[in-house]
């Protein structure tokens, strides 16, 4: 809103105030939701050229609102910088948490930000917002060249699965994931040696190193029982490892018993057989992911189920020699359908620009810029995680975790899964399913039962009219 | 003088409901147009489904669950909350070792105590949470509450706390009631210092024990202040949004043990698929269930027994 | 009986001399109830003020602390003071500026709630007329309304009025979520005031509203006190509201605001001694202001208790 006042607003004014002594429900709907109004404001456009590819006006104001998290926003800040510097505006940011509630208001309005990065615990439904229509397609961007190199389109330098990742169900990519998560089973490369113990290749294998911590005090799991869906980045892969990428993207489609396969079945025996030995770290089902990361960075617990950014994240309390490396799944052995070695990866940090935002060009463009190598050795020198950028970690001294992370993405070729379920269907596996698993892991049900139930959830999921369905492509 | 009488009246109410109606009534009135709609909260489109959320709502064991833990909660915190505050009060105050012919006195310190009482008032929800989530901590060795537990012999109670789907919205309600005790001990301390000596005196004399005292003496003369705490309490209570959903595990967990409407309806309008429309429904529906707390209450209190 | 032991208890005050302890059987008795009463009162009340006050005195340590400290050793105390987590969470996360709003806001909002609130409730608590019941209803049915769901259609109004994202816009909501809790109080209050000095003042030929400030408004002070205290409490700890209403620049953030940014931050970044210092800073000039006006707050609620 303006901060002239106007004729309109002082007559909105009056109305509102109005409103109070004839509550007319007509009057009402019309003060709540047509105040969008402007649906025609002006959106910002300047003459594209080969250094403005996407036709950025000079001076034109670009609202940034983004999450802050793990990864701060001093990376995002840099980017702005150049972006200020060559536009001739200052871009108005602002990093907060709790996106959702904050933004979901601005979007019903009309009014949304520019650019976002729309992470977080509490952040918007993206794949509701790109049903909706709220979301610029960001193809333009892809098909621009790149800033090192302007023969290069910027789609040719993305590792492969990051477009993927920002589609729903349609061609366009409504969300660029700008960090690059390795998923796995996280642990102490010095505690291993020191205890003379190897990463487990098979569930077997597993439970007999969970013996051998056991028996040296040491728990072989723990998981954080406040976010139960963080055993879900090694579990749901695992469906995929032993039965294929059929049986994770059944599972993503919501495909009928697409949970009551052998695959499953085996993968969730394991968990069920964890837990009944008692191999996951006592009280882990109250921790929070911090409580947990500090038990495990004690050496009270062998492995974690984590994201890359785990290294981050646990640096306060990470001991300096603890020598973090990523392990690829464990699986059941050689019958499964993909070799030891596959790994979970996926990227992350959803960026998205606003359709009907003031300068859609320049949130393009301030995403173009981050895509730099510049600023993608930035964000990798700084967070210590990978960007969508390919080769993005070439040249740098990378971390003990980063450098185990990018060994063992290399080194799983064409075997990196995704599991979609976790961006397509939130509730579904954060919190439905995250309960299950909940259970699970206390022994409070069987694998039989979690099988059971989930795929339940999954067809309520599917029958339920209000939740917009993908597929994969 | 009559028509001095309404213009004063019109003039003395309209800034209160002008804001009033503008700012709490006229969203509310809203609220419910678009529970009966498909709104997402994301566009301005909406379609009027007629009753479908509210029939969905019905159908929904969740949302049942969790407003039974509202009502737990509506019943259970305030009660506990008051007794406490009540308890504490009648400690601080005629607890006290008699000095010279004064027949009831108050604890020595009672200042300080009421001090102290009175700190977790001062401090915002965000605070308490995340205080408590270290105190909660299940960990045997780290977890605050398990490594006093150990020390004082009682190991075999540790718990995993808010981990335990038998324990949580117990463990919930516990810092409930410690951040609003003090407040309580406060106002009811300042009720009973300002009934006169002379009527303990008299009961005393009387032979009565201190506790018979308190139940025949203190409670009466404070109902009116115990009702008024009474209904802020239950205001808390209803609303404990912010509490489940920085403390419990998995949003409202274990298993949805913690669940309550306002979290319900926060998930289900700002996250789950936005579906606006259904969150407003839930949120009518709960309104229903608190005026129907708010008119028993009222009924009860003495106060309003003078005007109905 | 042990009774008498624990009236024994090493510390307790000197019994006064000539002090009648054995003179009469009935009176020994009761005295040693008083005794115990005494004993027990004490143990549960350190019992309660432990519970209340070592946390908060664990959070007070623990911003001196590293965030690797914290977490390893939460226990102890700190090893090596660390002051630049405080000099941090002042500086970088502005906590000195959210102290400052927080308290315009809760100051203007609360003034603002108890003259608009004591207005409304004297006309409905002491006039007839057509309605009265009505809007009575309408505002003590307020309590019941969950914040949480207007959330949405509130953004929309006040981004009408145009005073979304303002200080100003933020104490106009505050009042206006205050005046529920405020109006059945302050009702009530004025219902069991004396009509007999407003209807003589009325006789004299002032008016309804001079009356009202310079009679009812004096007379009504003990309750008026006690509903600011409500007031000022409850409105210092709002969450929801300043999250969704004031989410603009961060220069006009309130505490809360702050504090679950500071929470949040701390969960993806482990920047625990920042929260704890933040806590801290958020907390002790509010325990001050409290320590030193305790007795005012106290007169106040005893004067509204028993009206």
């Amino acid at each position: 809103m303006g901060s002239e006042i106007n004729r309109r607003d002082a007559l909105k004014r009056a109305m509102a105030v109005g409103l109070v002594a004839i509550p007319s429900a007509s009057v009402l709907t019309a003060c709540a939701t047509s105040s969008g109004g402007d649906k025609n404001k002006p959106v910002a456009t300047g003459t594209k050229s080969a250094a403005n590819p996407l036709g950025v006006k000079n001076g034109a104001p670009l609202e940034a609102f983004v999450f802050k998290g793990g990864f701060g926003d001093d990376y995002i800040k840099s980017a702005e910088a150049v972006y200020n510097s060559t536009y001739g505006t200052t871009v108005k940011h602002t990093g907060t948490q709790a996106i959702g509630p904050k933004l979901q208001p601005r979007f019903a309005n009309n009014t949304p930000p520019d650019f976002m990065d729309n992470s977080g615990a509490d952040n918007l439904d993206t794949a509701a917002l790109a049903k909706e229509g709220k979301l610029l397609d960001l193809t333009p961007l892809l098909n621009a060249p790149t800033i090192d190199d302007p023969s290069k389109k910027v789609s040719d330098v993305l590792i492969a699965g990051t477009v993927q990742q920002g589609q729903f169900g349609s061609q366009a990519m409504y969300a660029l994931n700008y960090a690059f998560t390795v998923y796995g089973s996280w642990y102490s490369n010095k505690l291993f040696k020191e205890k003379g113990w190897t990463y487990p290749q098979t569930f077997d294998e597993a439970i007999a190193l969970g013996a051998k911590a056991k028996a040296a005090g040491i728990a072989l799991f723990t998981y954080p029982g406040k976010y139960p869906y963080y055993v879900h980045f090694d579990m749901f892969a695992q469906f995929g490892k032993v039965g294929g990428k059929d049986v994770l993207n059944a599972i993503d489609d919501l495909e009928d018993g697409a949970l009551q396969v052998d695959a499953v079945k085996q993968v969730v025996q394991y968990y069920e057989e964890l837990a009944a030995k008692k191999l996951f770290l006592a009280g882990s089902e109250g921790k929070t992911h911090i409580q947990m990361q500090t038990d495990w960075t004690k050496y009270k617990a062998a492995l974690v189920a984590d994201g890359s950014w785990v290294e981050n994240e646990a640096a306060p309390t990470m001991p300096k020699d603890f020598d973090l490396a990523v392990g690829p799944l464990v699986g059941g052995g050689p019958s499964d359908k993909l070799p030891f070695g596959t790994v979970y990866a996926a990227a992350g940090e959803p960026f998205i620009v606003a359709a009907n935002g003031k300068n859609p060009a320049g949130g393009m463009e301030l995403l173009r810029i981050m895509l730099s190598k510049k600023q993608t050795d930035n964000f990798t020198n700084t967070i210590k995680s990978l960007t969508c950028v390919q080769g993005a970690a070439d040249g740098l001294t990378l971390t003990p975790g980063l450098a185990s992370a990018s060994a063992a993405l290399k080194a799983a070729g064409d075997n990196v899964l995704n599991a979609r379920i976790q961006d397509w269907y939130v509730k579904l596996n954060n919190e439905t399913i995250g309960n299950l698993t909940a259970q699970l892991l206390t022994g409070q049900i069987n694998a039989a039962k979690w099988i059971e139930q989930a795929q339940k959830a999954c067809d309520a999921t599917k029958k339920d009219s209000s939740v917009p369905k993908f597929k994969h492509v | 003088m009559r028509h001095g009488k309404y213009r004063f009246i019109i003039g003395f109410l309209a800034i209160p409901l002008a804001l009033y109606g503008t700012l709490v009534i006229s969203p509310f009135v809203q609220d419910f147009q678009i529970s009966l709609t498909d709104w997402t909260g994301l566009t301005p489109d909406k379609h009027y489904i007629g009753f479908d959320n509210y029939r969905k709502i019905i159908h929904d064991h969740l949302f049942w669950q969790s407003l039974w833990h509202n009502v737990l909660l509506l019943l259970i915190v305030p009660i506990v909350t008051l007794a406490f505050g009540l308890f504490f009060a009648f400690m601080l105050n005629v607890g006290g070792r008699r000095k010279g012919s004064a027949s009831v006195a108050g604890v020595r310190g009672s200042g300080f105590y009421k001090i102290v009482f009175f700190f977790p008032q001062v401090l915002s929800v965000t605070v308490i949470a995340i205080l408590w989530q270290q105190i909660y901590n299940p960990d045997p060795e780290e977890g605050v509450l398990n490594v006093i537990l150990k020390d004082v012999g009682l190991g075999s109670l540790t718990q995993s706390w808010l981990g335990d789907p038998k324990l949580a919205l117990a463990c919930i309600m516990a810092v409930m009631v410690w951040a609003n005790v003090g407040f309580y001990v406060v106002l009811f301390s300042a009720g009973m210092s300002s009934i006169p000596t002379e009527i303990y005196e008299a009961a005393l004399l009387d032979g009565a024990k201190r506790f018979t005292t308190f139940f025949k003496v203190t409670l009466p003369l404070l109902s009116d202040t115990v009702a008024t705490g009474w209904v802020y309490m239950g205001i808390i209570a209803m609303d404990a949004f912010a509490f489940v959903q920085l403390m419990s595990v998995n949003n409202g967990g274990p298993n949805e043990k913690t669940d309550v409407v306002p979290l319900l309806l926060y998930k289900t309008a700002f996250r789950d698929n936005s579906q606006y429309g259904l969150a407003a429904a839930m949120g009518v529906a709960m309104l229903v269930v608190t005026l129907l707390f708010a008119v028993l209450t009222l009924r009860l209190s003495r106060r309003e027994r003078i005007e109905f | 009986m042990t009774t008498e032991t624990i009236d024994e208890v090493p510390g307790s005050a000197p019994r006064k001399p000539g002090s009648p302890a054995a003179s009469a059987t009935g009176w020994k008795w009761r005295r040693s109830e008083g005794g115990v009463l005494n004993a027990f009162s004490h143990a549960f009340l350190v019992i309660w003020a432990l519970m209340v006050g070592l946390p908060l005195l664990w959070a007070l340590w623990s911003s001196f602390k590293s965030s690797g400290d914290i977490l390893s050793h939460p226990m102890s105390f700190p090893t090596h003071f660390k002051f630049d987590n405080w000099s941090h969470a002042w500086t970088k996360a502005h906590m000195g500026r959210y102290f400052v709003n927080t308290i315009i806001v809760v100051g203007f909002s609360t003034a603002g709630t108890m003259l608009f609130g004591s207005m409304a409730a004297y006309v409905l608590a002491r006039f007839e007329f057509p309605l009265n019941r009505l809007i009575y209803f309408l505002f003590v049915g307020g309590m019941a309304f969950p914040v949480v769901m207007v959330l949405v259609p509130l953004f929309f109004v006040t981004t009408n009025l145009g005073i979304i994202n303002t200080l100003p816009g933020l104490i106009l909501v505050y009042i206006a979520y205050s005046l529920p809790f405020t109006v059945f109080f302050m009702t009530s209050f004025f219902r069991t005031l004396p009509t007999s000095v407003a209807e003589a003042a009325l006789v004299d030929g002032a008016s309804h509203t001079r009356t009202f400030f310079q009679i009812m408004v004096p007379m009504a002070r003990p309750g008026i006190i006690s509903i600011g205290i409500f007031n000022v409490l409850g409105q210092w700890n709002q969450y929801l509201l300043p999250l969704v209403l004031n989410q603009g620049d961060t220069s006009k953030w309130v505490l809360t605001q702050g504090l679950a940014d500071l929470a949040v931050q701390q969960g993806y970044q482990g920047d625990w001694g920042g929260l704890f210092a933040g806590l801290s800073i958020a907390m002790l000039p509010v325990l001050a202001v409290y320590i030193v006006f305790q007795r005012q707050v106290q007169a106040g609620l005893t004067a509204g208790a028993l009206k």
